[in-house]
């Protein structure tokens, strides 16, 4: 059943292609359907465990799949905002959108219910080339997709090279959930080259300069589902991998990689303050957030990995919904910058109210997951000791309000300008992508992640 | 006079022989073949000698035999060279029945075959007579083939790669001279004394032998000839050059690295070369990205990749060895799948056989050609070692061994290499799907009016062989996806080398 889930969406996305090019509805409800599929099979198979033997020298490696504790709700998270992405698509060439999107699910899949760090390694450099033909197709500029290609490649080759030596060191891959621990010569060197995959992926500043261009670039469908999920890959990889096996040198480095987090956090947070591009503030905002969740798991304390794990997962929810309605926004009026939008709350109450929940959430209002999240994560990061560290997240929170704020006014409120389509409000379907978004966002504000 | 040889000596040859003889059929079967079925005659009894062969080849696998009182061995390590090395000939053969002329094709098939025989005692040879002739036989008839098309650069190409390769040939020569007088011996099995390792003879001998073979492996600095002459010559015939000229020089080197090498030197004899590897990593994949021909492009890569085996085998283990030749297998049909591509487009471009190379060709590529273009980009994600191809595979062992080795400083040229390559690989991907395709681009295209000079010539009918090459294409693929599920690394490999 697990590799059911797994394989569903590789071969549902790989028949796509097999449709008439100029499809669309018939790969929509496909793809919806698989989406949904994966959705039910994600929460039936939170306890399977599935074993296929593929290399036994120079090291044991197989595919091996199994979703830990941590990694259950990010599958769930993936098979979620997978089917809002698909429901919700409009673009142009949208059959092969969507078999993209499913082929980026598949590739994600094996990431986080990956047992075997080659199958991990794997799937994180599958998982790239879905974006990367998308930003080649579809992106607004040629060098984004160089930019995302060049470094999160280059990131993957380090992750290839510290799983080799892992194996060689090891003698096994096969060890995502269990105890294996890597000390000796070569222990530094491995951990450094997770450590920049993973910094890449995420991104952390000054990592981080591919990460607004292709958010930006990249439709909204595609990205919903990018920046909620796959650059969750590096954080779920500093809990699962770097914690596990080489905790001495992430504990040895841990102010660096706090500093990294508290660097991004505010620089983030800044930057999304005076940003024109919505997509872009929600872009600077994710990487912000995600500073947070870095410093949280470098604060070595149960409490911060349980809050960052949860933050983990209502980021994903927030942000996707964020970069959907801004979708649907841009498909509407034709533009996504604030200055050239405002007073479409007063046509569009229920695109206002989902858009306003959805920045409520990334705000941190109490009631709403994101609140969840940071809560727990301060408490953590306070009980670890790390006052200073505290105080500098505390900072961007305020500012979170302001720019969050700042977009959900210059789009919804204020005069109306002239000019605009100002089109119809979400449609049924559109809704129907957003709904289960905001839901959870309800659900883990409600009741935290159990 | 008895003859010395007995009946499994001959044997053990065969496979090499199968080639030889059925280019001679070929030749004659086209004498008395009508016009209009001389393509397919020659083809089909083409690619059947090289199956029979590759049939014969298997048969040998796990039996070792020294044939010739040691001067061709049989067994694991010559069977796997072998099969890539057919397998080359059959894929190239078979690209060249889709876009040749029908007038050489009879020509063309058997010197691809008689290149091949040479590149079969390559596999096999075990004493330095056996290897000299193996690389005369496959490097005579490749010179023949790289001026074959109506081109100036075919000529050029031609007369390129028949003087540096006979300057290669010299070194080779003059070290296999200084070798001899060293040991007084011509078998490779004799170099083992350790006597040898303080003898300067032998030193100068192994060093020339080494720059020799880096030159026929066009590593850095000696590759200056390969994408001139991979640029000129007709599209099968670098596919094949690029393949079977690798395994056979690469068959020699791992034999005499692990087999012949005095004990003990290794590691200080060789430094050169593995420093040689490293810089070709870097310089092959530099090289890649300013290239608009793809026939320059993969000659580049080819470099690299030659780098990349290299960094397997540092270290002499038999890790290293088997590793090697699973990656050597798995460029063999990353880089045949490439071509036959090319081949695919330049068949299907009337007038112009060697269409399918320049890059300005694939533009839009993907929204004319889905399938077409998809295969390219399974082959180039091959070449650049990502998933789900048998490249990714490969590069994690490479790694693996070469860490186990003790050679981290060459994995991490090979990251590096990798790195750089990435942009050259997905640009052409790009090329293929960019979004910014104007199909009125394709007709303003500058053409080489020398390229262009049969334009007007008579066409036959190139398209009835492309299915040919299509399945050229669809085994490549599936071979990749394939092996990097089922890592086809033969075991037991290093005993049989010596």
């Amino acid at each position: 059943m697990l590799l059911t889930l797994i394989l569903l969406p590789l071969i549902a996305g790989a028949l796509l292609f097999l449709l008439p090019r100029t499809d669309t509805q018939i790969s929509k409800a496909i793809g919806t359907l698989v989406a949904a599929a994966t959705v039910v099979l994600a929460y039936l198979t939170r306890t399977d465990e599935v074993r296929i033997h593929w290399l036994s020298r120079p090291f044991d490696a197989a595919f091996h799949f199994g979703a830990t504790p941590v990694s259950f709700w990010i599958v769930l998270l993936l098979a979620i905002t997978t089917f809002s992405a698909i429901i919700g698509t409009n673009v142009r060439e949208q059959r092969n959108m969507i078999a993209l999107i499913l082929l980026l699910e598949s590739s994600m899949l094996a990431v986080f219910l990956a047992r075997d760090l080659l199958v991990f390694a794997l799937g994180w450099d599958l998982m790239l080339l879905p974006v990367f033909f998308t930003l080649v197709h579809w992106g607004e500029h040629p060098e984004t997709a160089w930019r995302y290609f060049l470094y999160n490649f280059a990131g993957g080759l380090t992750l290839l090279f510290a799983t080799a030596a892992f194996g060689v060191i090891n003698g096994s891959t096969d060890v995502i959930g269990g105890n294996a621990h890597i000390v000796g010569s070569w222990a530094p060197w491995i951990f450094f080259g997770f450590a920049f995959a993973f910094l890449v992926k995420t991104p952390v500043w000054p990592f981080h300069t591919w990460m607004p261009a292709t958010y930006a670039g990249t439709p909204a469908p595609m990205v919903s589902v990018v920046s909620a999920v796959q650059s969750k890959a590096g954080l779920y990889g500093f809990i699962v991998i770097c914690a596990t096996f080489l905790p001495d040198y992430m504990k040895q480095y841990a102010g660096w990689f706090i500093a990294l987090g508290a660097i991004s956090l505010i620089y983030g947070a800044v930057v999304a303050l005076v940003q024109n591009d919505v997509k872009r503030i929600v872009a600077y905002s994710s990487l912000s957030h995600l500073g947070l969740i870095l410093v949280a798991i470098f604060s070595f304390n149960a409490i911060a990995l349980q809050g960052a794990v949860i933050y983990i997962v209502a980021h994903g929810f927030f942000s996707a919904a964020l970069f959907l309605l801004i979708g649907y926004i841009e498909q509407r009026e034709g533009t996504r910058t604030l200055s050239q939008l405002g007073g479409l709350g007063y046509v569009n109450p229920k695109l206002a109210g989902a858009l306003c929940i959805a920045a409520l959430a990334a705000l941190g209002l109490p009631g709403l997951g994101g609140f969840v999240g940071e809560i727990v994560i301060l408490t953590g990061v306070f009980k670890a000791g790390l006052i200073w560290a505290t105080i500098v997240a505390l900072i961007p929170i305020v500012i979170a309000a302001a720019y969050m704020l700042r977009l959900f006014q210059g789009i919804m409120n204020g005069p109306e300008v002239p000019g605009l389509p100002q089109r119809s409000d979400l449609t049924f379907i559109e809704g129907l992508a957003i709904a289960p978004l905001l839901t959870a966002l309800v659900l883990i504000g409600i009741g935290g992640l159990r | 006079m008895t003859i010395p040889f007995t009946q499994s000596d001959w044997n053990a040859v065969i496979p090499a022989f199968i080639p030889a003889i059925t280019a001679l059929v070929v030749l004659l079967a086209d004498l008395v073949a009508r016009t209009h079925v001389k393509r397919y005659v020659a083809i089909v009894l083409g690619v059947i000698g090289a199956l029979v062969a590759g049939v014969f080849v298997a048969k040998q696998y796990g039996h070792p035999y020294d044939a010739f009182f040691g001067g061709f061995l049989t067994g694991g390590f010559t069977t796997v060279f072998e099969e890539i090395v057919l397998a080359a000939l059959a894929g190239s053969l078979v690209l060249y029945g889709a876009i040749g002329r029908e007038d050489r094709i009879a020509g063309v098939v058997a010197l691809m075959s008689w290149s091949a025989t040479g590149a079969l005692l390559m596999a096999g040879a075990a004493n330095l007579m056996t290897i000299f002739l193996g690389l005369e036989l496959l490097s005579l008839a490749l010179y023949c083939l790289c001026g074959l098309a109506d081109r100036a650069s075919a000529r050029e190409s031609a007369l390129k790669y028949l003087v540096l390769s006979s300057t290669a040939s010299a070194f080779l020569l003059f070290g296999m001279g200084l070798l001899f007088g060293a040991t007084g011996s011509v078998m490779l099995k004799d170099f083992v004394n350790p006597a040898l390792s303080a003898n300067p003879l032998f030193w100068m001998g192994s060093c020339m032998f080494f720059i020799g073979i880096a030159f026929k492996l066009s590593l850095v600095p000696f590759h200056t000839w390969s994408p001139d002459v991979y640029e000129g010559a007709p599209i099968p015939v670098t596919a094949f050059m690029s393949v079977a000229t690798k395994a056979g020089v690469l068959a020699v080197f791992a034999r005499l690295i692990y087999a012949a090498l005095p004990v003990g030197i290794g590691s200080k004899l060789l430094l050169p070369v593995w420093i040689i590897a490293a810089i070709s990593m870097i310089v092959g994949n530099v090289g890649m990205l300013a290239q608009r021909d793809l026939k320059r492009l993969l000659a580049y890569s080819g470099i690299a990749q030659v780098g990349y085996i290299l960094t397997a085998l540092a270290g002499m283990t038999s890790q290293g060895l088997r590793y090697a030749i699973y990656y050597l297998a798995a460029y063999t049909f990353m880089n045949l799948g490439a071509f036959a591509v090319a081949a695919v487009i330049s068949a299907q471009t009337p007038g112009r056989e060697e269409a399918g190379s320049a890059l300005s060709v694939y533009e839009g590529l993907g929204h004319r050609r889905p399938v077409l273009a998809a295969a390219m980009t399974l082959f180039l994600l091959a070449l650049a070692g990502l998933p789900p191809t048998a490249g990714f595979l490969g590069k994690i062992l490479i790694l693996a061994a070469s860490a186990n080795a003790g050679y981290a400083w060459l994995a991490a040229f090979l990251v590096a290499g990798t790195a750089i390559s990435l942009y050259a690989y997905a640009k052409v991907v790009r090329v293929m799907y960019g979004a910014s395709f104007d199909p009125s681009r394709l007709l303003r295209e500058p053409q080489d009016p020398q390229d262009n000079k049969n334009e007007g010539a008579p066409q036959d009918d190139k398209r009835t062989v492309v299915p040919l090459a299509w399945v050229s294409v669809g085994v490549c693929a599936i071979a990749l996806i394939v092996m990097a599920f089922y890592p086809l690394a033969p075991s037991g490999v290093l005993p049989l080398v010596r």
